[in-house]
């Protein structure tokens, strides 16, 4: 009977339990949910497709289109300002890098809520921080973007910038000096060396900052809210108002069991690139 | 200043540095080195570290930007043209292999910047592989799974892809054990003669210099010391730094005793017809036995070094010399006294 007992699985089970209750079967409850009648309010219903069939006849797709779109861009559009500012950082800012990771990741530490009503502020029409410092100083009358998509979309490009930078930074790290010299040494122009070298040499922590922006863009709400004014609904705001205001929590369910599988979709076969060991061994 | 006085070639000169400088700070590393390099010749740029040769090549390879002076190609004015647009290569010290991709990959870099379709790239790296004696199946291997030797072979296939003019190595054998070291020196050396190209080596081994090289050029502080064959260098060093550098050989000051005639004072033996103020005699050149100018000396250690031997010995005056005998020299006992001699024909004279 005895077996050689391991501490393996013994170390391992509080995390397990956790995950297991915390996660695992809250998933579970959400996907059993989402298969109850609409307007139910119990686990023991007939088990049926229906929230998913209106999911996509009652118009879903738009506010989805719009969640993809927006992390996609805010994915982009970060990883665009983030390279610059990385390679910046690891290779010329010398003993100022310090300072200026510093004061990139220090907003982190304030509410996401008090950053957007800061950017709200500072674009609102007239006596807006923006608007009211031209029309005083300069005496130019500028409109504002304040309550569009625009605005909601800079919002999302300015939270989630630390995000892409961070892992960039470090798949910036990756590249050795020597490998661009003898790119170079090869004939090739800046852009090949980019491409050529330092963008798969990078590409572990660039993809893992892609991930995490585009994860955390597909979930947020708050940006399309305060500076947006809901000028459009986005997918997180849409499953809020099927479990509050219209009490449908089966339909809530079947949008989030959507989200997370094309979240699942478009990130597992990046996950499944991604050479961790890569990051971990230098 | 032109060093350039004992090497003669009648080809034609493809690379000439004319008052080379750069600082970083306060720091000359290059100071005003000024050398012509003829097509086809493989120069050796030999120096301690810290001499500043590794800053020399990045200049010559366009990585680097000199404070002041010239670089032209034949005629051509180059010194500010960014690498990619030079017809030089680069054997790196630490390879810099594109380890995110395979070796043949790895080869056809530069022949793929160039926008080479992909059937001559492959025809081409075969041909290279077979050149440094690389086997065609490590055309499709992931640089990663290759030797020390072999990612060797593979930096110098990538280098020769680009069909450059110049190929610059800046120490590429240092990370290496000594048998393989001295096969691809052999190999390095071969190599050059069966593809005629100019090759710029850097090293801080003058043996290795002077197993490969047409010429060599002694760095010191950022400057050029001596230019010469490696057998120039090898009877004529120019000063104690070149002579010490070249290894173990005894280097005796000449100073004028109370007499006013001129003696060595390591071994107080007095000697004619001096041409400098220090003597260099190689350790086989010191031999047991009375001579021209002799000398008793104790015996402090015995080495065997194969068919020679070597012993340290001490002068009556404290001073250390070497000798290298045929042999075994038995009767060379730790602690016996024996006279030793050379003759003045042995002697390279320095002025400093």
């Amino acid at each position: 009977m005895s077996q050689r007992s391991s501490p393996g699985p013994w170390f391992a089970a509080p995390v397990a339990i956790f995950m297991l209750v915390c996660f695992a079967a809250p998933i579970f409850i959400v996907a059993w949910y989402s298969l109850m009648p609409s307007r139910t309010f119990g686990l023991t219903g007939d088990l049926t497709l229906e929230n998913y069939r209106s999911a996509v006849t009652d118009g879903y797709t738009r506010p989805l289109m719009w969640s993809l779109i927006g992390a996609a861009t805010t994915t982009l559009a970060t990883a665009i300002l983030a390279w610059p500012t990385a390679v910046i950082l690891h290779r010329y800012a010398g003993r100022w890098a310090a300072v200026a990771s510093a004061l990139i990741a220090l907003p982190i530490f304030i509410s996401e809520s008090v950053r957007l009503f800061g950017m709200s502020v500072f674009m609102m029409p007239r006596g807006g921080i923006l608007a009211g410092t031209m029309n005083a100083v300069f005496d130019i009358q500028i409109g504002s973007i304040l309550n569009t998509w625009s605005a909601a979309q800079i919002g999302m490009i300015y939270i989630h910038l630390p995000f892409m930078l961070f892992p960039l930074l470090l798949g910036v790290s990756l590249i050795p000096a020597d490998r661009i010299e003898a790119a170079r040494d090869l004939g090739a122009t800046r852009w090949q060396t980019f491409r050529e070298v330092e963008l798969p040499l990078a590409a572990p922590g660039l993809l893992i900052g892609m991930l995490l922006t585009f994860v955390l863009c597909l979930g947020a709400n708050a940006e399309a809210a305060i500076l947006g004014g809901r000028a459009v609904t986005v997918i997180t705001a849409a499953i809020e108002q099927r479990f509050n205001y219209a009490q449908d929590w089966p339909m809530g369910a079947a949008l989030t069991v959507i989200v997370i599988l094309v979240t699942a979709l478009i990130v597992l076969p990046v996950l499944s690139r991604l050479d961790l060991n890569r990051l971990t061994r230098r | 200043m032109l060093h350039d006085t004992t090497h003669i070639t009648d080809r034609p000169v493809i690379l000439s540095l004319a008052g080379l400088s750069k600082t970083f700070g306060t720091l000359k590393a290059v100071d005003d080195i000024s050398l012509s390099i003829p097509e086809g010749e493989f120069l050796t740029i030999v120096g301690p570290s810290g001499s500043g040769k590794s800053t020399l090549v990045r200049i010559l390879a366009g990585l680097e930007a000199p404070t002041s002076g010239d670089l032209f190609l034949r005629d051509t004015q180059i010194t500010q043209s960014p690498a990619n647009k030079r017809p030089t290569a680069m054997v790196f010290q630490s390879l810099a292999l594109f380890d995110h991709r395979t070796v043949g990959q790895n080869i056809e870099f530069a022949m793929k910047m160039k926008g080479v379709p992909a059937a001559d790239r492959r025809n081409r790296a075969l041909e290279l592989l077979q050149l440094v004696r690389l086997p065609e199946d490590y055309y499709s291997r992931p640089v990663t799974q290759c030797s020390g030797g072999e990612r060797q072979r593979v930096a110098l296939a990538r280098a020769f892809a680009s069909d450059p003019e110049i190929l610059f190595f800046d120490e590429p054998l240092s990370a290496i054990d000594y048998r393989l070291r001295k096969t691809l020196e052999v190999e390095l050396k071969e190599l050059h003669q069966r593809t005629g190209r100019t090759f710029v080596y850097i090293t801080h081994s003058l043996e290795e210099a002077m197993v490969m090289s047409d010429r060599i050029a002694i760095m010191q502080s950022g400057r050029i010391v001596q230019t010469g064959t490696p057998a120039e260098i090898y009877s004529a060093p120019v000063n104690r730094f070149v002579a010490s550098f070249m290894g173990e050989v005894n280097i005796l000051t000449l100073e004028k005793d109370t007499g006013g005639k001129q003696v060595f004072s390591e071994i107080g033996q007095p000697v004619q017809a001096a041409r400098g103020a220090y003597a260099m005699i190689r350790p086989e050149a010191l031999e047991l036995g009375p001579g021209e100018i002799t000398t008793q000396l104790t015996v402090t250690q015995r080495l065997m070094l194969g068919s020679r031997t070597q012993v340290h010995l001490v002068s009556e005056l404290g001073a250390t010399l070497i000798s290298e005998l045929p042999g075994t020299a038995p009767e060379l006992d730790i602690g016996t006294t024996h006279p030793f001699s050379f003759s003045t024909e042995d002697i390279a004279w320095m002025d400093e």
